[in-house]
């Protein structure tokens, strides 16, 4: 009886807490993690097992992932949440949240990343720490992925210190170069100081409207917009500035040129598609506090103008057209593709602020998306060039690669277009989308767009042009030839939805995330865009054949020198130098800092390690020392002391 | 009468004697694989126990033998120390030298001790279960005969735990005068009526420094040090957790189940009890050197957490204190069994227990200074080990106690003062596996699979029970559940189904 009974009972339990389909989200998030784990602790001597099974993980998670997206689609549902210490008053809580945002971002973190570790089977054959490279991806993999799965802030934050470690292992991957180590450490201090903003940016929320849970968190500013009362603009700035960091946004943008001082795959995966991509992707997660009724402190009266989200239009729009300046001058073929990252993440972040007067920031999003592939295709493919180059990087020492290396030539052409926006590759649709917002909110910015437009052609038909044409200026150019297909075959994978998206209709998916009401008008699909808003499409199109004859007309003749150098003389000066920002942040921000930094170790060193530690530490180390002269060894004393506290204890009880 | 409840003791006992005899038939080369036929023979009587073919709940012997969900816990918890404690005896072998199997079946029979231990109900199981396990540890503690250290520590336990037992004895005499009946039923019915009687209360703590002699608290705990120190680490092991799991079963069953009227009137020799306890174990492990002795006095300052939940039972009478202990045993017990795997494993390789020896385990065997370092950051009680979880729930337990009792804020602090203090020294020893300066030695250690099956299972539990605590919770409450008695009343004590 009692065991049918307990049979019946784990049946029931079973029933109630049965798993389901979107629990596998718990394993697309662990399962990095454990291959990360796995290969640090038991084969960090393996090669071939590490890459195996790191790569397996990912590709399973992406694998599952997809399932995922099949099954939901864009329905928003939340995996069973995981209670941990559920005793009474006791619960942390980490809940996982699918819905069109989470499992588009699923899709896009986990596809490059299996990529990106494929061809490093390739690109890394020759390093000496090739297992810990394959762990650290993985770890990064699962960060990542926690924050696109977090279901409240606190999650997202904790994910989002990871990421940042995560980055900074792999920046500095290859330590024993000083400048890896420096890049390393500059990319994670200038976000931390993004992540304070960020943090104290939540802590505002959290007092205000006692939760942290963005689902629970939406659902109160929809009750009542006016929540977070004179502090909502305040609030969003904070937050942004967690974005700012992560999504190198002026002028925090500083770590993200340094950074491609890690291995070129890293550059793909982080630098380019996925963590930077976290900014972006934060600030659509948190968009309803952008759109709600915009307040500031009284300290700060002056801003009443404006709202957080013109604040953050104004620093993406900035942050685009400054970036695609200065890639222009650049001759690094990963710093140039660096800064055309920067200006697209500016672009995106834009379209964020733009978005809010409409409620809908699925340009950005998809902005993102279409990024996340093309950018990732190009670093891969310079990759493949500097692995061919002997890492030979500069591109006026190459030349002449499309006849040695043509799969990577035809795959950089296809991002190098995508970028560009021409139709009907992916960029030109997602820029689309933000040019007319932009039309739509503020003319201004329209402007800005299609001048990134314009100089991102440029800059990217200099590299294509200087690079892949003409003759070999070097000798690492001269010897090149085409990477192994563990390389190359990614590549062509990536290049894939470059081609497709404009036939999915990823825009109106993410426009009904945004405005559930809002029926996808179905312009972003094939020629969509000319019918939907035909002057933001014939700008972008303009925008890009323009820049396209400028760069042909000055580096179509296979120039051994840029001769747009001496033309432009002074600013292109301003420009090698990235208009001085960092030295200025060596002169000013530096000393500051040293200065304070002087101030604080002072009071640490003596009234907190001195006095309060080492005072407290002693009179504790005292105490012991003198305890231990009770346990003396000599059974006789203990004897003694041991009748005696029997006599002790019954006093004591009975007194 | 049911003479069926203790199959499980009696198969245990009997084990004992084939691994005896069996060692007239073994060869010396192969001793060591006697131990993991012994491992292989506890793991089934394991699978026996927690296995539904284990006795039912119920009593035997009038009442003196009671089988009920707390004993199922315990015995589980005392096999799993066991067959442990047997691995690392394997592995341990060189040093124990001859009589290998004798060391063995002293195991065994110190875990029959601890299994009468669980299921006692009457202060003469009490006593002889004890004393069981008490003269098995005579000898193990001092079994490496031609060290002076060990044969010290196997003096000092043989004399101290003879003065507690002899206390322990004529504090049962005393009782046995009052109330008639040693049995814990018959004394839950009659407490209230005994409560009045002076002598009754003395003989009552009399058996009181007999068990708190077992767990090492203050003020019985000045052989612990030592013994700890001089011990072979298995048996050390083995007397870290079982003994002392041995002493608080018992605690629990006398001082909670059947005497919680008596126990109320002792709440403040409790606190006083854990409060000294917790901060005699932890300032003297600033000092030490000697991990061993460290070790020992970390148990020490453990036996005060735990009197935290006799101290939360005393002022509620709810079962939240004793659930934590249950909890908190569960966890320590993975925690310190890893730490001695691994100070066994060592003893081939590195002289001496002392800190230093540690200095650049972290290169010679990453697998060693990874279970070791998990086992310390699980005693320091860091989220998520399982360290944490306990030590939460046994102050939580006595913060819901302490409104309108100040002595229990001090006891809070006092016990987060201890955590505080314990990072430090427990820091010191992961600071030496991995910061500890140039070591002359870098051979790599090698380790014999039963020793990392046996470590990762520890690692494993350790994060397990910190992170996915429910089952242990749900097993821990049923085991407490079952102690509840309707006051006034002998019946028996029967699971709720």
């Amino acid at each position: 009886m009692e065991h049918a009974a307990a049979a019946a009972a784990a049946a029931q339990h079973a029933v109630e807490s049965g798993s389901k389909v979107q629990d596998l989200a718990w394993a697309i998030l662990v399962l990095p993690l454990v291959m990360a784990f796995g290969t640090a602790v038991f084969t960090p001597r393996d090669r071939m097992l590490s890459a195996a099974m790191n790569i397996g993980g990912v590709v399973v998670a992406f694998l599952l992932s997809f399932t995922l997206f099949c099954v939901f689609g864009g329905q928003s549902v939340d995996a069973t949440p995981f209670h941990w210490l559920p005793v009474a008053g006791l619960d942390a809580r980490i809940g996982l949240h699918l819905d069109a945002l989470s499992t588009l971002m699923l899709l896009v973190v986990t596809g490059v990343a299996s990529l990106v570790m494929i061809y490093s089977t390739g690109y890394m054959h020759d390093d000496r720490s090739y297992s810990r490279f394959f762990s650290t991806l993985s770890l990064f993999v699962f960060s990542m992925l926690g924050i696109v799965l977090a279901d409240n802030l606190l999650m997202l934050f904790v994910f989002w210190e990871l990421v940042g470690v995560s980055s900074y292992l792999l920046i500095g991957f290859w330590y024993e170069k000083p400048s890896a180590g420096d890049a390393s450490k500059k990319a994670f201090l200038t976000n931390r100081i993004g992540d304070f903003g960020f943090m104290l940016g939540i802590l505002v929320v959290w007092s205000l409207a006692g939760t942290l849970d963005i689902a629970a968190l939406k659902e109160k500013l929809v009750a009542n917009p006016a929540l977070l009362g004179p502090w909502a603009g305040l609030a969003g700035l904070l937050i942004f500035m967690g974005a700012m960091g992560k999504s190198a946004q002026f002028p925090l943008h500083v770590w993200l040129p340094d950074a491609m001082e890690g291995p070129t795959p890293v550059s793909a995966l982080i630098h380019a598609a996925t963590m930077v991509a976290a900014g972006v992707y934060m600030l659509c997660r948190v968009f309803f506090l952008y759109t709600a009724a915009p307040g500031w402190p009284a300290v700060l009266g002056v801003l009443d103008v404006v709202s957080a989200a013109s604040i953050i239009t104004c620093i993406g729009g900035f942050t685009a057209l400054f970036a695609a300046v200065i890639a222009v001058q650049q001759d690094d073929i990963k710093r140039i593709l660096a800064y055309s990252t920067l200006s697209q993440l500016g672009l995106m972040v834009m379209a964020v602020g733009l978005g809010a007067k409409t409620g809908d920031a699925s340009a950005s999003m998809y902005h993102l998306v279409t990024h996340a592939g093309f950018k990732a295709m190009l670093f891969l493919g310079a990759g493949s060039v500097i692995h061919a180059c002997h890492h030979e990087q500069d591109i006026w020492k190459m030349g002449g690669l499309r006849t040695r290396m043509p799969r990577t030539f035809w795959t950089f052409l296809i991002g190098t277009a995508a970028l560009a926006g021409l139709p009907p590759l992916s960029g030109f649709y997602s820029k689309d989308e933000i040019l007319a917002v932009a039309l739509e909110a503020n003319p201004i910015f329209f402007g800005v767009g299609v001048l990134v437009t314009v100089l991102t052609t440029f800059y990217m038909s200099r590299l294509l042009l200087v690079a892949f044409l003409g003759k070999p200026r070097g000798e690492g150019a001269d010897h090149a030839h085409e990477s192994p297909s563990s390389m190359t075959v990614p590549l062509l994978v990536l290049a894939i939805p470059s081609v497709m998206v404009a036939w999915l209709p990823i825009g109106g998916f993410l426009a009904h995330h945004f405005q559930p009401g809002h029926a996808a008008h179905g312009g972003d699909i094939l020629f969509g865009p000319f019918n939907h808003n035909p002057i933001a499409a014939f700008f972008g199109l303009g925008a890009a054949i323009f820049g396209f004859s400028l760069a042909y007309s000055l580096y179509g003749n296979g120039p051994a020198a840029d001769p747009l150098s001496p033309r432009l003389g002074l600013l292109a000066q301003a420009m090698r130098h990235r208009f001085y920002i960092d030295d200025i942040y060596d002169g000013l921000v530096v000393p500051l800092h040293n200065l304070l930094s002087q101030v604080a170790d002072t009071i640490d060193r003596w009234l907190i390690a001195g006095l309060a530690v080492r005072g407290l530490a002693g009179v504790v180390e005292i105490a012991g020392r003198a305890l231990r002269l009770v346990q003396t060894g000599s059974i006789q004393t203990y004897a003694f002391l041991l009748t005696a506290s029997v006599l002790l204890i019954v006093l004591l009880a009975l007194k | 009468m049911n003479y069926s409840l203790i199959t499980l003791e009696l198969l245990a006992a009997l084990l004992g004697l084939v691994v005896l005899v069996a060692d007239l038939w073994v060869s010396p080369t192969v001793r060591r694989s006697l131990g993991l036929g012994l491992a292989a023979a506890l793991c089934c009587l394991l699978a026996f126990a927690i296995g539904s073919l284990a006795p039912q709940s119920g009593s035997a012997f009038s009442g003196m033998f009671v089988v009920d969900d707390l004993a199922r816990y315990f015995k589980g918890f005392f096999l799993l120390a066991g067959l442990a404690v047997v691995l690392m005896a394997s592995e341990f072998a060189p040093r124990l030298g001859a009589g290998l199997s004798e060391f063995f079946a002293l195991t065994v029979f110190a875990l029959v001790g601890m299994l009468f231990a669980a299921s006692a109900n009457d202060l003469g199981l009490l006593f002889v279960s004890l004393e069981l396990v008490t003269v098995t540890f005579y000898v193990l503690n001092s079994f490496q005969r031609t060290r002076l250290a060990s044969l010290e520590a196997g003096v000092k336990y043989l004399i101290l735990g003879g003065v507690s037992s002899a206390f322990m004895v004529f504090g049962i005499a005393l009782v046995f005068g009052m109330a008639n009946s040693t049995n814990f039923n018959v004394l839950a019915a009659k407490q209230k009526e005994l409560a009045g009687s002076a002598v009754f209360l003395v003989g009552l703590l009399l058996i009181l420094v007999g068990l708190g002699f077992k767990i090492a608290a203050v003020p019985l705990q000045m052989w612990a040090p030592d013994v700890y120190q001089g011990s072979p680490a298995p048996a050390t092991a083995f007397l870290a957790i079982g003994s002392k799991a041995a002493g608080f079963v018992l605690l629990i069953r006398l001082f909670v189940g059947a005497l919680p009227q008596i126990t109320a009137m002792w709440q403040h020799l409790f606190v006083a009890m854990a409060a000294a306890t917790i901060l005699y174990g932890s300032l003297c492990a600033i000092p030490q050197r000697n991990l061993k002795r460290l070790m020992g006095y970390s148990s020490i300052a453990n036996a005060g957490y735990l009197l935290l939940g006799l101290v939360a039972s005393s002022y509620t009478g709810t079962s939240a204190g004793p659930t934590a202990m249950l909890i908190y045993l569960g966890g320590y017990a993975f925690t310190v069994l890893a730490a001695f795997a691994v100070i066994s494993a060592l003893a081939n390789h590195v002289e001496g227990d002392d800190i230093g020896g540690l200095s650049g385990l972290g290169q010679r065997s990453p697998l060693l200074a990874a279970g070791l370092t998990t086992a310390i950051v699980s005693l320091a009680g860091i989220p998520p080990m399982a360290g944490f979880f306990g030590k939460v729930l046994l102050i939580q337990g006595v913060l819901a106690a302490a409104p309108g009792h100040p002595e229990l804020y001090a006891l809070i602090a006092v016990a987060v003062f201890g955590v505080v203090l314990s990072l430090y020294y427990y820091f010191g020893v992961i600071r030496a596996i991995y910061w500890g300066g140039q070591s002359a030695n870098l051979s790599t250690i090698p380790v014999a699979l039963p020793t990392r099956i046996l470590l990762g299972a520890c690692v494993v539990g350790i994060l397990v029970l910190g992170v996915f605590p429910q089952g242990l919770v749900k097993l821990a409450d049923q085991a407490v559940a079952g102690l509840a008695r309707p006051a006034a009343t002998a019946a028996p004590v029967k699971a709720a189904h």
